[in-house]
């Protein structure tokens, strides 16, 4: 047994890293919420190959796994980039068996939005606000198409979401529903890993502030009620970041784990980034309830995404019927 | 990244599970449902069965060679541990020898004391304790009370422990001692490795919340050790008590172990229990089933990643407390999802056919979030260890202890 990333993945998160905090930041996502642009949007995700991590070879991406596109997505979360990796990484599951289309989805010449929802008037779908290209389960076909688009009065700037109603549609495939449930799991996965990036970096921020505020005559985060809460913010993250991990490797290494991993990720990532962004608020205080304060962006993040892909609660009971039926091996 | 063994793991896991089948009748096995088998009743067995397992090289898998250990690795001691709970071997008699007096008498030890000591208590021919608490300093423990006075080549024992595993069947313990009171309180302290037979050591069993007795209170009444029993430097025992602390956190729950109940065992009841409670029940008990699971299987993969980690070479740091705190949690959630799962007969947690296992499991959990550091404490080092935050302001910290609070 070996839990822990290789060299390699280590390489990729360190570049995601630079990518990332150079092309997209908290302020990005403030200016969302007054109009201003996603950073660093579909072009740059696309021109940096960000957009193709699981998309095949022959199809122009990178044809990795979905492990090394969960360290990626992970150094988005933490800057609150748009738009999301969920997309890119569930696209590429529907199209596994449409290499043209896959080809447009990597090299950024399509711009994808998978619908959640009847693609008669889809539920609020992550960055389908810009999207021109559809995706959606019409019964147990998988289509694609053009639609419609609605956007709703953001809470999130960043996670682009808008309601759709598609106005053409073509048959990719019959009988779709398990591929579909597939996609999702594998969109749940790296949703958690984008939370588990904004979490960890919650955890961070308050961190770095409670060692220099002082109240009381001494610094806050020497008072235990203050460094508690960020310690079990930080036993959060570090749990999170576990079934992450072991998530994402099962989607390529042990399939049969995947759906009892994906749905324990995202139900812990729901429950963990609330706990840790609304621990940032809270250890700032005052300032931490203000506009021009990052707490509230990541704090947006979390109570949006927390609901997105199936909320905690559908998600535990997945976990529960899955365990019960053998999904643990017992 | 990989969770299979590899070609060398798995041949190694062969081995162990023909050697425990070979030796199988010769081992103490748990009954289904049953967790743990008492030393009060079963001290021979029990001593027995480590015995065997030592003899077969299955004790002590990661200690040197030269300390009598096998030399391996940890994976392969995690692969043991598995094993034997396949196998439905009980905790070893000697887990706390194992687990911190050993490592400690290893770390700071003479040669004259590994050589006479480490064989021994991997073979359960010496059942240690670890006898730090006191009435007056748990959590504090720098602040204990029990002196040892030099006296010729002797040191002079007065005190008492308490909360103390294992004292009732234990033939020696490692003892943390006040020497020097006009110091400050973590430099007055002495750790020495004590005779539990000698005259003056007294041990009386403690009844804990659930009714069991795991542990005792131990008086030391003019104990004399000789002074070649001494761990370390006088004035340097806190130093030595932190290798044997930090070697607890990571028996507890640190590195890929349970606390409490395996989730395999939990799934297995719900199993068994959810389709018998109301539709309505059904969906609230799946979501404390399925938060139950998620915490177990979140504890149980960072302990993967701490185990991955030790193996690779990293040192026990104060993570482990985060796997302690981790696990504690689980095994509260798992204890609480189990009794609601039996419907009706929750409020007894006890089924009607007279199975009490989840009143055992569930009174088990404050004692679990108390000892080995508390929920409190782990909190404290995490914060100010792992990430950097200031420490409490601690007023007794520099002053001597005989004038700081006598």
């Amino acid at each position: 047994m070996n839990f822990d990333l290789d060299d390699d993945q280590r390489d990729i998160a360190a570049g995601a890293r630079d990518f990332f905090r150079g092309s997209a930041s908290p302020a990005a996502a403030r200016a969302g919420l007054e109009g201003g642009r996603p950073e660093p949007g579909r072009a740059a995700l696309s021109d940096i190959g960000f957009l193709g991590i699981t998309v095949p070879e022959s199809a122009g991406g990178a044809g990795r796994t979905l492990l090394d596109l969960a360290v990626v997505a992970e150094q988005g979360g933490a800057v609150l980039a748009a738009p999301s990796l969920v997309t890119p990484a569930r696209a590429a599951v529907l199209l596994a068996g449409e290499p043209e289309l896959a080809a447009g989805l990597a090299d950024g010449s399509t711009s994808f939005a998978v619908l959640d929802g009847s693609p008669d008037g889809s539920a609020p779908s992550v960055d389908a606000a810009d999207a021109t290209t559809f995706l959606a389960l019409d019964g147990e076909d998988l289509v694609v198409g053009a639609g419609e688009v609605v956007p709703g009065r953001p809470l999130d700037a960043t996670r682009g979401l808008a309601s759709v109603r598609l106005t053409s549609r073509r048959v990719l495939a019959t009988g779709a529903g398990e591929l579909w449930a597939r996609a999702r799991q594998v969109g749940a996965v790296v949703m958690a890993a984008e939370d588990l990036g904004g979490a960890d970096r919650c955890v961070q921020l308050g961190v770095a502030y409670a060692q220099e505020r002082e109240a009381f005559g001494r610094r806050i985060g020497s008072y235990q009620a203050v460094k508690h809460l960020l310690v079990d913010a930080w036993v959060g993250v570090e749990q999170l970041r576990s079934l992450v991990w072991w998530a994402a490797w099962a989607a390529d290494a042990n399939p049969g784990e995947l759906p009892l991993a994906a749905a324990a990720a995202k139900a812990c990532a729901a429950a963990v980034y609330e706990q840790a962004a609304g621990t940032l608020v809270q250890v700032h205080g005052g300032i931490g309830f203000t506009w021009e304060h990052d707490a509230h962006l990541f704090w947006r993040r979390a109570k949006v995404d927390r609901l997105l892909l199936g909320d905690e609660a559908e998600h535990l009971d997945a976990v529960a019927r899955l365990a019960v039926a053998g999904a643990l091996g017992t | 990244m990989d969770f299979d063994d590899s070609p060398d793991e798995a041949a190694y896991r062969a081995r162990v599970r023909e050697l425990l089948e070979r030796h199988a009748s010769e081992l103490v096995r748990l009954r289904p449902g049953q967790e743990a088998v008492d030393p009060r009743t079963s001290e021979a067995e029990l001593r027995r069965t480590q015995r065997v397992l030592a003899d077969a090289g299955l004790v002590g898998v990661a200690w040197p060679a030269e300390f009598g250990g096998q030399g391996g690795t940890l994976m392969q001691q995690a692969i043991v541990s598995q094993e034997l709970a396949r196998a439905g071997v009980p905790a070893l008699i000697n887990h706390i020898g194992i687990g911190m007096c050993g490592p400690t008498v290893i770390a700071h030890g003479s040669q004259d004391q590994r050589e006479r000591y480490l064989t021994r208590l991997l073979r359960a021919d010496d059942v240690w304790c670890q006898l730090f608490s006191e009435p007056a300093s748990g959590s504090d423990l720098a602040a204990l009370r029990t002196t040892a006075v030099r006296d010729g080549d002797d040191w002079v024992v007065n005190g008492q422990k308490v909360w103390t595993t294992l004292a009732h069947v234990a033939d020696l313990g490692i003892l943390l001692t006040r020497t020097d009171p006009d110091r400050p309180k973590h430099a007055g302290l002495t750790m020495f490795v004590v005779d539990m037979h000698a005259p003056g050591v007294t041990v009386r069993p403690l009844r804990q919340m659930g009714g069991q007795s795991d542990f005792n209170e131990v008086f030391f009444d003019d104990v004399r050790i000789p002074d070649s029993e001494r761990l370390g430097e006088p004035g340097e025992g806190w130093r030595v008590a932190l290798t044997t602390l930090m070697n607890e956190r990571v028996a507890i729950g640190g590195a890929g172990g349970t606390i409490g109940l395996p989730v395999e065992a939990f799934v297995q009841h719900a199993r068994e229990r959810l389709p018998g409670l109301d539709p309505e029940r059904q969906v609230l008990a799946r979501q404390a089933v399925g938060r139950a699971v998620v915490a177990a299987l979140g504890a149980r993969y960072s302990g993967y990643r701490r185990l991955t980690a030790l193996s690779q070479g990293g040192l026990p740091g104060p993570e482990a407390s985060a796997g302690k705190l981790a696990g504690t949690e689980a095994a509260r959630l798992v204890a609480d999802a189990g009794v609601r799962l039996l419907g009706d007969d929750a409020v007894y947690a006890a089924t009607g056919e007279g199975d009490d296992r989840w009143q055992r499991t569930q009174s088990w959990i404050p004692g679990i979030a108390i000892a080995g550091g508390t929920d409190q404490v782990l909190r404290n080092i995490i914060g100010e260890r792992v990430l950097g935050l200031p420490p409490e302001p601690r007023s007794d910290k520099t002053v001597p202890f005989s004038g700081g609070r006598r």
